[in-house]
C-alpha cells in the first residue's frame, strides 16, 4: 500500500472530493468505540491531516466517519511522576506550546517541530499519526524511541500497548476494530542526550530517512542507546539488538561500527523518493551525523 | 446517543466567517474551502494543490491557521473563521496586505491569500520573528513565481508595522 500511495500521490491526482460517507458525532468515547464496533468500514477522525488526503486520493474508502473532535476530554497534557501523558486530541500545536513538554521531553519537541508544516500541526495529533502508522512518520519513530505506552479504549475497556508492539506493518497497528488510541504516555528520559536528523527531498515532504537518537553516556561510555528510524522499513524501525550490543562501549570509538551495523536488519522500500540501496546509504549518513553531533 | 447522518444526508453547519454567522446544510464530505467558496461565495481563498501541500487555501479557524482543503466543513461547525476578505477594515488594507503590496511580494497573486493568512497567524504567535522563523512559519505555503525573498521582506515589514 505504501508504494501505491507514494506513486499515486503526485502523479494521478485530480481535484476530487472525499468519497461519500456517513458521519457520526459521538457524545462520549464509549459511544465512539461502540459505533466503530457495530459498523463495518468505519474510521475515527481526529485532526484529519492524513485521513482526509488519503480519502481524497482514493487510497482509502470509508463508509462511516466517527468524528472524535467533540470529545474535548481527550485534549490535555499532564505530567506524572515518571511519564508525560498526552491526550489523543491534543494538537501538535498544543504539545509544542506546552512548556513542560519542551522541558521534560526535548526529543519529542525536536521531532514534532518538524512534522508537516505549521498549518498541519495546528490540526494534526500525535495519536492520529500513531493510529495511521505511516512507515515514514517521524512521530511513530520517536514514539518507538521512547517505547511509549499507548493507551487505548475499546468496548471492552482500556489497555496499554507498548510502542514496540503497536506497529504491525505499513498503515497497520495492533488496534482492534472497536479500539481507539486515547492517550500516549512518554517516559521521561533523564540524563540522556538527544538528536534528530532528517533528510527530506522537498520542504514539507515525508522524510526519505530520519533518525531520532537518545543516548545515555557515562564518561563517554554508552549506558543506553536508542535509535528510531522512519522511512527505512515497513514500520518505524529500531535496531534493538544493535543498540544492546554497544552498551558498555565508548561511543566515540563505536560510531563507525554502529553505522555499519544499523543497516543490516532492514530492507528499505524503493519508491519515487529513493531506491532501497540509496536509503541504506542515507541511513548510514544520518546515523553518523546524529551520533557525531551528540558527541559535541 | 450521538448523531448519525447517513450517506446522502446533509448536516447543518453554523460558522462565523469574518464576523458574520452563516448556516447551511451540507454533505459531510464537503471541504471547508469549498464551503467558503461555493456556499458563501468567498472566493478569495484559493484551491491550489488540494493535497495539503501548497497552503493557498489557508484560513484562520478559531485563531489558528489551517489548510481549508484538508478540513471538513462539518469540522468547522461552531467555529470562528477569518478569511482574506475579513482583513481590511473600513476600506483600509490590513498592515500585512499593505506590506505585501509595498514590497512587491506577489506576481501572479494566487498564493497571496494563503501567504497573508499564514503571516497573520505567524505574527500573532510571534510578533517579532527572525528570518529563520519566518521561513519556517511559511514553509507550508508555496509560491511558484519564486517570490519568496520579497514575501519574507514583506513579513518583516508587516511585523514592524504591526508592532508600532
Amino acid at each position: 500500500m505504501l508504494k501505491v500511495y507514494l506513486f499515486i500521490q503526485y502523479k494521478y491526482y485530480k481535484h476530487v472530493y472525499p468519497p461519500d460517507f456517513a458521519y457520526y458525532i459521538p457524545n462520549s468515547i464509549y459511544e465512539a468505540v461502540d459505533f466503530l464496533g457495530r459498523y463495518d468500514n468505519a474510521r475515527p477522525l481526529a485532526g484529519g491531516q492524513s485521513l482526509l488526503p488519503m480519502l481524497k486520493l482514493r487510497l482509502l474508502n470509508v463508509d462511516y466517519i466517527v468524528d472524535l473532535n467533540p470529545l474535548k476530554e481527550l485534549d490535555y497534557v499532564s505530567l506524572n511522576k515518571d511519564y508525560m501523558e498526552i491526550g489523543a486530541l491534543t494538537r501538535y500545536y498544543e504539545v509544542l506550546k506546552s512548556s513542560i513538554v519542551n522541558e521534560k521531553l526535548p526529543l519529542l519537541s525536536m521531532v514534532i517541530r518538524k512534522v508537516g508544516d505549521m498549518q498541519v500541526r495546528n490540526m494534526g495529533t500525535i495519536a492520529g499519526s500513531l493510529a495511521n502508522a505511516d512507515p515514514a512518520s517521524d512521530t511513530c519513530a520517536v514514539t518507538l524511541v521512547f517505547d511509549a505506552d499507548i493507551v487505548t479504549t475499546s468496548s471492552s475497556g482500556n489497555r496499554v500497548i507498548k510502542a514496540r508492539d503497536f506497529f504491525k506493518g505499513p498503515f497497520t497497528t495492533a488496534l482492534a476494530k472497536d479500539e481507539i488510541v486515547t492517550a500516549i504516555r512518554y517516559p521521561i528520559l533523564e540524563g540522556y542526550k538527544f538528536n534528530f536528523v532528517k533528510v527530506v527531498r522537498r520542504a514539507g515532504d515525508y522524510p526519505l530517512v530520519s533518525v531520532a537518537v537518545a543516548v545515555k553516556l557515562k564518561d563517554g561510555v554508552i549506558e543506553d542507546l536508542r535509535l528510531g528510524y522512519a522511512g527505512v522499513s515497513q514500520t518505524p524501525y529500531r535496531p534493538f539488538e544493535v543498540e544492546k550490543s554497544f552498551i558498555g562501549k565508548s561511543l566515540k570509538d563505536s560510531i563507525e561500527d554502529i553505522v555499519s551495523k544499523v543497516v543490516e536488519g532492514v530492507n528499505p522500500p524503493s519508491d519515487t523518493r529513493g531506491s532501497s540501496s540509496y536509503r541504506k546509504e542515507v541511513m548510514r549518513n544520518v546515523t553518523r551525523k546524529a551520533l557525531r553531533e551528540v558527541m559535541g | 446517543m450521538g448523531v448519525l447522518a447517513n450517506k446522502g444526508e446533509k448536516v447543518k453547519v453554523r460558522v462565523r466567517v469574518n464576523g458574520v454567522w452563516y448556516e447551511r446544510y451540507v454533505s459531510p464530505r464537503m471541504l471547508l474551502v469549498d464551503f467558503l467558496r461555493d456556499e458563501l461565495g468567498l472566493t478569495g481563498t484559493k484551491v491550489g494543490c488540494d493535497t495539503t501541500t501548497c497552503g493557498a487555501c489557508t484560513v484562520i479557524m478559531n485563531g489558528r491557521s489551517v489548510k481549508s482543503c484538508t478540513v471538513l466543513a462539518v469540522q468547522a461547525n461552531g467555529a470562528d473563521i477569518l478569511t482574506i476578505e475579513g482583513l481590511a477594515q473600513d476600506s483600509k488594507l490590513h498592515p500585512i496586505q499593505q506590506a505585501f503590496m509595498d514590497n512587491f511580494a506577489l506576481q501572479c497573486g494566487y498564493c497571496t491569500p494563503g501567504m497573508i493568512m499564514q503571516t497573520y497567524f505567524l505574527l500573532k504567535e510571534n510578533p517579532n520573528p527572525t528570518e529563520e522563523e519566518i521561513r519556517d512559519g511559511l514553509h507550508g505555503n508555496i509560491c511558484r513565481c519564486t517570490g519568496y525573498q520579497n514575501i519574507i521582506n514583506a513579513v518583516k515589514d508587516a511585523a514592524g508595522r504591526m508592532r508600532s
